[in-house]
């Protein structure tokens, strides 16, 4: 029996009592099974086997690090391509003359779009390239024109205002291009070639003029630079390289 | 944990449930949460991987231009769902293993209010344009100063309840916990101080990057998830772990190797040239430490197949040792430097990722949060049909993901080393992939949305009132173990 007047120390709490009462509201904890670590079972061979793979597999890695803490030595030489390999695969594949200058000059026409627009009609404001017979008509004088501009009457005797010159920074190549896409698009259809070599000349001659830098007018288009550009002509279906315009040789397809 | 006295046994459950009841709110916390931010991820995840198949799907929007959602659905991933599971699993299982009650359950509920805080503003800050640009690091620079402090103030009580713990053995879950401890702090500040403290060069970012990336898969999930089942496969199958003694050298040999991983990411960039291929070579040797955890545990429970396939929680867990396996085939295949020129730069690294963190770690996480959830609450799992639902989604929704992006990767980079031909082949390889990764996302988001209904059920305590653990084979209404509700039969029902 205990003393009323001293704490409930000890002998109050039935332990059969408390603990089912823990059974009950913890069934899932009371049910758990202890944890044994204490396992010593042989292992397979096969895991050694597995074990062994794996670093002969990553000592291979590892030995294509070349020699240790060399840091001259960068990037591994297979790893990055730095040039084209050579034979049939080296760079992009040969195509029609006329394709390629076409393909280039219409990036290049981008200049162009703002006044002479995109279907090249120059929609009123500006004169049309679609049928002009100074861009389809002999190739020295659609070339002064394009590498020094116009000022007073176009082919059609209208006057625009003044065409500003385009030949700034402009290479051999993109003038060909440019010039090429221009008598071949919008409906127009000369089906010829614009050299790199024949727009090369074309600098040549635009710098040897009388007054060079200024843009050129109807009359002395008429007086110096009424004549196709020299240069020897090339067949528009030639096979040429896209990069560097050669012709492709014939073994080389 | 070895077999206590017969004494002790008796009071052993008043311990445990004293334990449980002293974390109840912290773990609740982060496991709800974490579901919720799996779901959010997933979502960002369907978006980000339509994007690559329909381009002009919510192209409009800056919001979700593909750069900012993929960034912000890894970050959700990782630091939402991933690394708050984890605190959910480890302030849980350092807290029993320990054999003390937590009495900063207060501080690490409030550290987690903050660390979810900041990940908000971190994914809120991807999407609004202020990420930056480097994979699982995307998060503004503001927001790893109170993610870091936050972790301390999670995690410091673990380290403590490990300090004065019971003298005696330290079980092996134990020695991976305390690594992962100790490892996060260590790379994840000294990668975020390097990167957006110190601003060095930006390649030296670029590398303290890739190796963030490596060690916060093999320093931090690999060991929670590893740690967490070495628990629960012993403690549900009632065996002793297979083989002691290998499980200590699968830690000693990822505590050596991990560190190393990561700069393979970098092969070809303008760095020494032994880095990256240490890095590849560390990168293979991962397998080790993934096959003996993996097989000393499947070892295990292959003595207790009935009990595998009863169990929800064995059920994940087993499937995570699976797929750790696999993760470690997939380390030694992807890291060898023949496979990695034509895969660095596809979806197949990010197929690597996923079968990390969604296929081996979340699903040991699955199988924790089963197992952790009903002793917590005190309530029984509600359905197992929801558990089943959750189940067959996410192994088919992440078995084709991770098919899809290791395979449809392969496929990609060997488009991209046709260089002769335009770059629009090599997508055009991955295009049917990415469809069916986002069919397979659309799977794991309806299998989350099940999984994040059911948490929060058992969260409000609304699980069943019972002492039978929900199993998976048998309907409730015909339990072997008497009708429901019959509490008197403890013990009876073994496999939970």
């Amino acid at each position: 029996m205990q003393d009323s007047q001293k704490p409930d120390l000890d002998e109050s709490l039935n332990v059969t009592q408390s603990h089912d009462r823990a059974m009950r509201e913890a069934a899932a904890v009371a049910r758990e099974k202890h944890v044994d670590e204490g396992g010593r079972e042989p292992l397979s061979l096969w895991v050694f086997g597995a074990s062994a793979f794996i670093l002969i597999f990553a000592g291979l890695a590892l030995g294509n690090a070349g020699s240790f803490f060399n840091y001259n030595e960068t990037v591994k030489s297979d790893y990055v391509r730095k040039t084209f390999d050579s034979g049939d695969n080296s760079g992009p594949p040969p195509g029609e003359a006329l394709k390629i200058y076409m393909a280039k000059g219409e990036k290049i026409y981008g200049k162009c779009i703002g006044c002479h627009a995109p279907d090249g009609k120059g929609g009123g404001a500006y004169p049309a390239l679609a049928g002009s017979e100074w861009a389809l008509g002999e190739t020295e004088r659609f070339a002064m024109v394009v590498l020094n501009g116009l000022s007073g009457p176009t082919s059609t005797g209208k006057t625009y205002g003044v065409m500003p010159a385009q030949g700034i920074g402009m290479s051999d190549v993109d003038l060909a291009a440019v010039m090429t896409y221009v008598r071949n698009a919008f409906g127009n259809s000369k089906g010829d070639v614009v050299t790199k070599e024949m727009a090369a000349e074309a600098i040549k001659i635009s710098e040897a003029r009388a007054n060079p830098g200024s843009p050129v007018t109807a009359d002395e288009l008429k007086a110096d630079h009424l004549k196709d550009l020299p240069g020897d002509k090339l067949d528009p279906t030639t096979m040429i390289d896209p990069v560097t315009l050669e012709p492709v040789e014939a073994a080389a397809e | 944990m070895s077999n206590p006295p017969e004494s002790s046994i008796d009071h052993d459950p008043t311990v445990r449930a004293a334990i449980d009841r002293s974390l109840r709110h912290p773990v609740m916390f982060f496991f709800t949460s974490g579901a919720a931010w799996l779901a959010v991820a997933i979502l960002l995840g369907i978006i980000s991987s339509a994007k690559v198949h329909s381009p002009q799907f919510l192209g409009d929007c800056a919001w979700f231009t593909y750069g900012r959602v993929f960034a912000a659905h890894q970050s959700a991933l990782l630091y939402g769902w991933g690394c708050q599971a984890a605190f959910g699993m480890m302030i849980w299982l350092m807290a029993r293993l320990s054999r003390q009650e937590c009495r900063n359950a207060g501080t690490i509920l409030m550290a987690g209010h903050v660390w979810n805080f900041a990940i908000s503003i971190g994914v809120i800050g991807i999407l609004a344009g202020g990420g930056t640009g480097m994979p699982w690091m995307d998060m503004p620079s503001f927001a790893w100063i109170p993610m870091l402090l936050s972790y301390g103030a999670i995690l410091i009580w673990s380290m403590v309840q490990f300090k004065v713990r019971p003298e005696g053995h330290t079980y092996i879950s134990q020695w991976y916990l305390m690594a992962a401890l100790i490892w996060f702090p260590w790379f994840f500040g000294s990668a975020h101080l390097l990167v957006h403290g110190f601003g060095g060069s930006p390649l030296g970012a670029a590398g303290v990057n890739a190796w963030y990336h490596s060690a916060l898969l093999l320093l931090f999930f690999a060991p929670v998830g590893i740690g967490m089942a070495y628990y629960l496969v012993p403690k549900v199958t009632g065996r002793p772990v297979f083989n002691y003694s290998m499980s200590l050298l699968g830690f000693w040999t990822l505590a050596a190797i991990a560190p190393w991983a990561g700069l393979q990411k970098l092969t070809g960039a303008p760095i020494p040239n032994f880095l990256p291929y240490l890095g590849a070579f560390a990168g293979i040797l991962f397998a080790m430490p993934a096959a003996l955890a993996g097989i000393n545990l499947l070892k295990t429970a292959s003595s207790e197949m009935e009990t595998v396939n009863l169990s929800p929680t064995l059920r994940f867990t087993i499937w995570g040792l699976i797929f750790l396996l696999v993760l470690g085939a997939a380390s030694v295949v992807l890291n060898s430097p023949g496979v990695m020129k034509i895969t660095q730069f596809t979806m197949s690294g990010y197929g690597y990722d996923l079968l990390a963190v969604y296929g081996f770690f979340s699903f040991i996480a699955f199988g924790s949060i089963y197992f952790i959830v009903p002793r917590i609450t005190r309530r029984e799992w509600l359905s197992r049909r929801l558990i089943k639902w959750h189940f067959f989604l996410s192994i088919y929704g992440i078995g084709a993901i991770i098919v899809v992006a290791l395979f449809g990767g392969l496929m990609q980079g060997v488009g991209q080393e046709e260089y002769l031909q335009p770059w629009e082949n090599a997508a055009g390889r991955a295009f049917p992939y990415a469809v069916l990764v986002t069919t397979a996302w659309s799977f794991l988001l309806l299998s989350n949305v099940f999984f994040f209904l059911h948490l929060t059920l058992m969260w409000l305590r609304l699980g069943r009132r019972s002492s039978h653990p929900t199993l998976l084979v048998t309907p409730h209404h015909s339990s072997p173990h008497g009708p429901e509700g019959d509490i008197d039969n403890v013990g009876s029902a073994s496999a939970h």
